[in-house]
């Protein structure tokens, strides 16, 4: 099987692509990840801005108009949502053999 | 007050930073040399980025996103590399940084600065030595580098005063190219520093 060099997608960056289902900016992705990880991913702002410019060059987010003349607002992409969609997949199949053999 | 001081490890500096403010000394800029207000002894956490910018508006961006996130900025331009960050509550982060990929990955980005940095030196060093503008015979035969007519028949206080005056000239005319293999060596070395801290902050994990 051809698997996407891309996958598996790290914990941060399967939440990033899921809070950039809608437009966010830098901050507001830090805290929807954090609620949508129940508190579990936490990021920091170095970290971020890292994960975010290494999505941006692997073109699975763009940047949309903003409001905010300072902060800048994102979006995720058709190929951003792609590579969710295959990993969601991949963690799908792992959990029904899981609860296949364990019960 | 203003100190001079250089570092090539970032934690060192963030140390350093936090004890001077421990001894009342704050960071509040930076150009070539630190800028401290003398103010009461405080705790405080100082953390540094390496990063430059194209555009005024991504700097803007980055600022605004460490501010969001309890960190003001207190020193670095949109393009001298080092961010300075100041904590400013106890809301958020210990750090800017929350993996240890992306803390080490700042001293990759500085030891590719020092590094295009050193090789952009080596074409102005290879065009010296192709056009023979270095004389190598000045190592062996210094006095050529004199050019004071009958220099070498004087003799007593007349000759010093003449050698004396010259040699800062002849120094230069004979020597200074040296800056520019000095330059190529000591960017390399930081170069080679910053990978190898990038290296061993990787390992930590």
């Amino acid at each position: 099987m051809n698997r996407d060099k891309n996958l598996p997608l790290t914990e941060t960056v399967y939440y990033i692509l899921l809070a950039l289902l809608e437009p966010a900016h830098g901050y507001l992705i830090m805290q929807k990840v954090e609620e949508l990880s129940a508190g579990q991913v936490r990021m920091a702002a170095g970290t971020l801005y890292g994960a975010v410019e290494n999505l941006l060059k692997q073109k699975f987010i763009m940047p949309v108009h903003s409001e905010d003349s300072r902060r800048k607002v994102y979006v995720i992409t058709d190929g951003g949502r792609e590579i969710l969609r295959q990993d969601y997949e991949r963690m799908r199949h792992m959990l029904d053999m899981t609860s296949t053999i364990m019960g | 007050m203003k100190k001079m001081k250089f570092f090539t490890n970032f934690d060192h500096e963030e140390q350093w930073l936090n004890e001077m403010a421990r001894q009342g000394y704050v960071l509040v800029g930076k150009s070539i040399a630190y800028e401290f207000v003398h103010t009461q002894p405080e705790e405080t956490n100082f953390r540094i980025d390496y990063r430059s910018f194209t555009s005024r508006r991504d700097f803007e961006d980055y600022k605004a996103l460490f501010e969001d996130s309890g960190w003001i900025h207190v020193a670095g331009t949109k393009s001298s590399g080092s961010q300075y960050f100041k904590r400013t509550g106890a809301q958020g982060s210990e750090d800017i940084f929350s993996d240890v990929d992306s803390k080490a990955a700042r001293y990759k980005r500085i030891s590719d600065m020092w590094l295009s940095l050193a090789c952009c030196f080596i074409p102005l060093f290879a065009v010296l030595i192709s056009t023979d503008a270095i004389d190598v015979t000045a190592f062996i035969k210094p006095k050529l580098l004199y050019y004071t007519p009958g220099l070498w028949d004087m003799s007593g206080g007349h000759f010093w005063r003449a050698f004396l005056f010259e040699t800062p000239f002849a120094f230069l005319r004979g020597f200074t190219w040296l800056l520019i293999p000095a330059m190529i060596l000591i960017y390399a070395i930081f170069a080679y520093k910053a990978k190898k801290q990038y290296e061993k902050t990787q390992q930590l994990r």
